[in-house]
């Protein structure tokens, strides 16, 4: 098989498993669904795995090419193909997104054993629509759909931004194909003017979209409503690192116009830090797992925006292992608490789960930057090249540990709330080998009662620990997220940065400062250690004082936990005005000025002229004489009056 | 020797045989003659060859001699793709009426199939006035079919309608017979309305410019546009859902064809002089439309709102004129008419399952209970709201491409008729299927013979989805041929182009 054949493999895998689960949902039990995608996104895994392999044995040179299937829309100076550019920079991303999905799905198969699972795996065909439909799962419930509103209809803003900045860059460039406006985009855009800043930033509103970066990053939280496994699945590994690979991809565009990379990297400085200050307050355990997810991908677009893209790469790669542990962990202890996520209810299931104990450990310790974890040789990297620039980018590497502490004291808040401390009932009940079922089921979101039919968690829930398919999963993870560092070993194996040479000829050297690179390596595991030892400080030695921090700091207090009020002042801005106007024009204007004035005007005029002429046509001699009279009276004196 | 003349006749002669047999036979034969139609359109469509431009399949025979009146019909890269469209959407509607009960039925069919031929020809038509004849001739069969056939208020909807649309058809009449006249004195020959003819000879600007307006107003008021959709609201609720379905996804076509076919080609300075004031009319329906559709709590005012905002974006491509913005304007001709069959039909699917209310806020929760019908909805309302992979995309981008091209302001604000697009479609799709079903409403799937009528149309978009690629194959040489003239004039016209390519 041609490298071309393996590589739409990669797509045509999950296609067919889709359809085949699709057309045969009369026959398939929710099982054999689940077996049956699994399988199918395992062989898409095993098709980019020998991609990738054949890549890899193409001279450098010719290690980034395109395949086109069809012409899709090739119309006069549009040329749209269906073709697909393989280079390394695509196979990390396809290694990445089908590898931990593979696990997810093995993982959601048992999770969702006594759900209608099949949802999830018709969902994956189609990860646009999917965004909607996955958070929606629970459909029954009005938090979830809105929050499926709510993703999808920012992502659909980010989807305009792409397509005007797109529109811009093919206009100018004269090609939709990536490679070649990459090739002419030098000599047509003068360096940083205003054209391709203005398309780049556009870009640049697609990429925020999808990876929940700060204005644009509402959705994230709210799409915690969808299952656990949905969760992982969007939020680690595959749609929301989607915007780091655009801006990783679009890189020769974006280093032309350095406005909008610097930009963009300040956003996701800002984003990396308001994340994490939200995090270390919110309550729901998977929304802090969520905001830590915001705050990672702030890093990441940090560092792509400043021309570290391996750097980037990097720890999008080590955050999928840990991320998706953690969220599958999550699922295990909110399964152990029947369907509540609270973590002020949490507490002491350290003895009743020690697995799942153990994965939390293991994959916040990676997310709080602690040596050798994967996560700490990522984050070093990303800060290190940020550092290494010097100028302004010392504020951006400043900030970038200031959230690496914030990371460290809400990944162990986390931790030491749901296995420390005294063991809840539900813990409780778990030690003495029963799972906790619920007698009534609440919207975690907004508390209302819910019926066991909206879903989750029917009568005949497990916990992920104790289920095979699970429990593996999560295990592998777990190696993953613990040696993934070797990948990229500073000074030992720049394994990452070679890989991805092919994809990144040309782009601007990055300066090295040898120095700097021992001091954040040695400062970087100093800063995760110490928020960890402020976590353990706040929540184990010292219970209470977070109650007294809070009393102290009331004014940031209210703006972390109202999370800095952004919901709100997009509500202000443009949702109450658009319904607003859409309210006005209903009742009013439409009424008013079209019925009233337009179609009236015009119905009246009609009317208002046959009356006259039905009341002129009265039979009345009298009336019709005075009309002849007065009309030859008329006509007499116009033409006296013309001659 | 395909004969067009008789594609427009096989609706409109079966329905009339089908009256004389009774009730069965009305319907029988009205879903025969659709299909025999929509074989015919196919067949065409096989026949027709891409590579050579202009009309193929000719018919030109001198009409109505004293007038100079053509009965001249054709097929180009234009209509060759609504003409399908329309005898599909025939087909679909006729499948959907006949599985249903009326009165008088050999009436209805009749009117049913006089609607289906005066569209196709007013399509097909080559002939100024032919094409004004048939453009009139749609307003009858649909003024009976609501006015006999519709629900509450039919009688000030049909009212309203038939002001509104006569108001501008006689304006456009009287252009028409004018544009004749005057290109004859003009150039000294006889007078004859073929397009063809009169678009060699364009007449003075200031004559274009008033000849224009008519027909503008004619076009506008049958899309309709903002602010001439006085008649839409109560003609929309007025009318039987079938009839709806053919009503919307088709005459509307027409309105927008008749832009690229007749007014770009024949009075092109004046297009270009009012082209941003049309901007301006397709943008206010745009956003208008989306912010209505977004409040309104009537299922069918959202699929009545939303087809103004789609018309909105294929006013605003073509008055791009500019070769993307025609093509983006056609594909999205037949997008939106393909995907208005299956809403408009599972509209009524939806109000038969909650009590036969027609109101988002009595509807809820079904797709537990109607999983088939959840999936052919959503994929109807991911393809209206144009999400990126459906073919509504391809036609959207190429649109905003163009508007992008002539006008920067107007594109950028179209975008946010994008946004809202999503924002209404998914607001009615999750008050219908999503949610607690606090309702009562029935939880029943989709029944064969509902589903009959609507999955082949799904299927249509989804197969368009994986290519569009060739109905912009076929139309693009007469899409950059009806507005090259426009747009050149536009060149000329620093005022309202300043800044084009």
């Amino acid at each position: 098989m041609s490298i071309n054949t393996t590589a739409w493999l990669v797509l045509a895998f999950p296609l067919a498993g889709t359809i085949l689960i699709a057309l045969g949902r009369p026959i398939l039990s929710g099982r054999k669904a689940g077996v049956l995608g699994t399988l199918a996104i395992f062989l898409s895994f095993l098709s980019a795995l020998v991609t990738c392999l054949k890549l890899e044995d193409r001279p450098e040179e010719s290690r980034q090419f395109v395949v086109s299937l069809w012409d899709y829309a090739v119309t006069s100076d549009l040329n749209a193909k269906f073709s697909i550019l393989i280079d390394p920079l695509a196979m990390v991303m396809i290694l990445v997104v089908t590898g931990v999905s593979t696990l997810i799905h093995l993982y959601a198969t048992g999770y969702m054993a006594s759900d209608k699972g099949i949802f999830l795996i018709i969902g994956w065909g189609l990860v646009g629509a999917a965004s909607y439909l996955l958070i929606s799962f629970w459909y029954r419930r009005k938090t979830a759909t809105k929050a499926g509103i709510k993703a999808f209809v920012i992502n659909v803003v980010g989807d305009v931004g792409l397509v005007l900045g797109a529109i811009i860059i093919i206009n100018q460039t004269g090609t939709v194909d990536l490679l070649g406006s990459f090739a002419k985009a030098p000599q047509v855009f003068s360096h940083d003017g205003t054209t391709i800043v203005a398309g780049c930033l556009l870009l640049l509103v697609g990429a925020f979209a999808k990876s929940a970066q700060v204005p644009f990053h509402t959705w994230l939280p709210d799409a915690m409503e969808g299952p656990t496994p949905v969760s992982a699945l969007i939020h680690a590994a595959t749609m929301v690192t989607a915007g780091v690979y655009l801006i990783a991809r679009m890189h020769p565009l974006f280093e032309i116009a350095p406005t909008a990379a610097n930009t963009g990297a300040v956003i996701g400085c800002l984003t990396l830090v308001i994340a994490a200050t939200i995090a270390i307050v919110v309550t729901d355990l998977k929304r802090v797992i969520a905001y830590s997810t915001m705050s990672q991908i702030g890093y990441m677009i940090m560092a792509v925006c400043v021309g570290g893209y391996a750097a980037g790469m990097f720890h999008l790669i080590t955050h999928a292992f840990f991320k998706a542990l953690l969220f599958m962990a999550a699922g295990s202890v909110i399964s152990a608490m029947a369907g509540e996520q609270n973590l002020n209810r949490m507490g002491g299931f350290r003895k009743s789960m020690p697995i799942t104990y153990a994965c939390f450990i293991v994959g916040g310790l990676a997310l709080s930057g602690i040596p050798p974890f994967s996560g700490y040789f990522s984050k070093d990297d990303i800060l290190y090249v940020v550092g290494a620039q010097g100028g302004w980018h010392w504020a951006l590497y400043a900030a970038g540990y200031a959230g690496a502490l914030l990371t460290a004291i809400y990944t162990f808040r986390m931790i030491f709330r749901a296995f420390h401390g005294e063991p809840c009932e539900e813990a409780k009940s778990l030690e003495s080998g029963r799972i906790f079922h619920a007698e009534e089921h609440r919207n975690p979101g907004d508390g209302t009662l819910e019926t066991t039919e909206v879903g989750y968690p029917g009568a005949k829930h497990h916990i992920a620990e104790r289920t095979a398919g699970m429990a593996i999963s999560m295990f592998l993870l777990a190696v993953l997220a613990t040696v993934g560092g070797v990948i990229q070993l500073p000074d030992v194996s720049w394994g990452l940065d070679r890989f991805l040479e092919p994809s990144f000829v040309g782009a601007k050297v990055l300066p090295t400062n040898h120095a700097l690179e021992i001091f954040g390596l040695v400062f970087g595991a100093l800063i995760g250690l110490s928020g960890i030892a402020t976590a353990w400080f706040i929540w184990i030695k010292r219970p209470g004082m977070s109650a007294r921090i809070e009393q102290r700091l009331p004014a940031a207090h209210r703006l972390f936990v109202n999370k800095w009020f952004f919901d709100e002042a997009i509500n202000a801005v443009f949702v109450k005005p658009f319904a607003a106007i859409g309210r006005f024009g209903e009742r009013t204007f439409d009424r008013v000025v079209i019925d009233s004035a337009i179609t009236g005007g015009s119905l009246s005029l009609v009317r208002i002229s046959s009356a006259a002429v039905r009341s002129l046509q009265n039979g009345m001699l009298r009336g019709y004489i005075a009309a002849v009279v007065v009309g030859t009276t008329f006509v007499t004196l116009y033409f006296l009056l013309q001659s | 020797m395909t004969n067009l003349s008789i594609l427009i006749a096989i609706p409109l002669i079966s329905t009339l045989v089908g009256s004389l047999l009774g009730k069965r036979g009305a319907a029988a034969f009205a879903v025969l003659g659709a299909l025999v139609t929509l074989g015919f359109a196919i067949s065409i469509a096989v026949d027709y060859d891409t590579a050579k431009a202009g009309a193929q399949f000719a018919v030109d025979q001198v009409w109505i001699a004293p007038l100079g009146v053509h009965w001249a019909l054709a097929i180009d890269g234009l209509n060759l793709a609504l003409i399908v469209l329309t005898a599909f959407v025939y087909s679909c509607v006729a499948i959907a009426c006949a599985l249903r009960n009326w009165d008088n039925p050999g009436l209805f069919f009749v009117w049913l199939g006089l609607g289906a031929s005066s569209v196709l020809g007013a399509f097909l038509a080559q002939d100024l006035l032919l094409f004004i004849l048939f453009f009139d001739l749609m307003l009858i069969p649909f003024y009976f079919l609501t006015g006999q056939w519709g629900g509450r208020d039919r009688v000030p909807a049909t009212t309203k309608l038939v002001i509104y649309t006569l108001a501008g058809s006689l304006l456009m009449l009287a252009a028409g017979v004018a544009a004749g006249a005057m290109t004859a004195s003009e150039t000294g020959r006889p007078i004859d309305f073929l397009i063809s003819n009169l678009a060699d000879h364009p007449l003075s600007k200031g004559t274009q410019q008033w000849l224009f307006l008519c027909f503008a107003a004619a076009m506008l008021v049958k899309m309709p546009a903002f602010p001439l959709h006085g008649w839409l609201k109560d003609g929309y609720r007025a009318m039987p859902l079938p009839v709806l379905a053919i009503f919307s996804g088709v005459l509307s076509k027409v309105a927008a064809y008749g832009l690229l076919k007749l007014v770009l080609p024949i009075f092109p300075s004046a297009a270009a002089s009012f082209q941003t004031l049309m901007l301006v009319i397709g943008l206010a329906s745009i956003i208008y439309a989306s912010v209505l559709a977004f409040t309104t709590d009537d299922a069918r005012l959202v699929v009545a709102y939303s087809s103004v905002a789609q018309l909105g974006f294929i006013l605003i491509g073509i008055f791009s004129l500019t070769d993307d913005g025609a093509q983006g304007a056609l594909l999205q001709m037949v997008n939106h008419g393909l995907v208005t069959v299956p809403l408009v039909l599972i509209l009524g699917l939806l109000a038969a399952r909650s009590n036969g209310s027609e109101r988002l806020s009595s509807m809820g929760g079904i797709a537990v209970g109607a999983p088939v019908l959840a999936v052919v909805f959503l994929i109807a309302a991911l393809a209206n709201l144009a999400m990126p992979g459906s073919a509504n995309f391809i036609g959207e981008f190429l649109v905003l491409r163009g508007v992008f091209g002539s006008t920067v302001v107007i594109a950028v604000i179209a975008c946010l008729g994008v946004v809202l697009a999503a924002v209404y479609m998914l607001r009615m799709y999750i008050r219908a299927m999503h949610g607690p079903n606090d309702n009562g409403c029935e939880e029943r799937d989709i029944g064969w013979l509902e589903a009959l009528p609507i999955v082949p149309a799904i299927l249509l978009v989804l197969a368009l989805a994986v290519s569009p690629q060739p109905l912009l194959n076929r139309s693009e040489s007469a899409a950059q041929a009806s507005v090259a003239k426009a747009a050149a004039a536009a060149d000329q016209n620093p005022v309202s182009h300043e800044a084009s390519r």
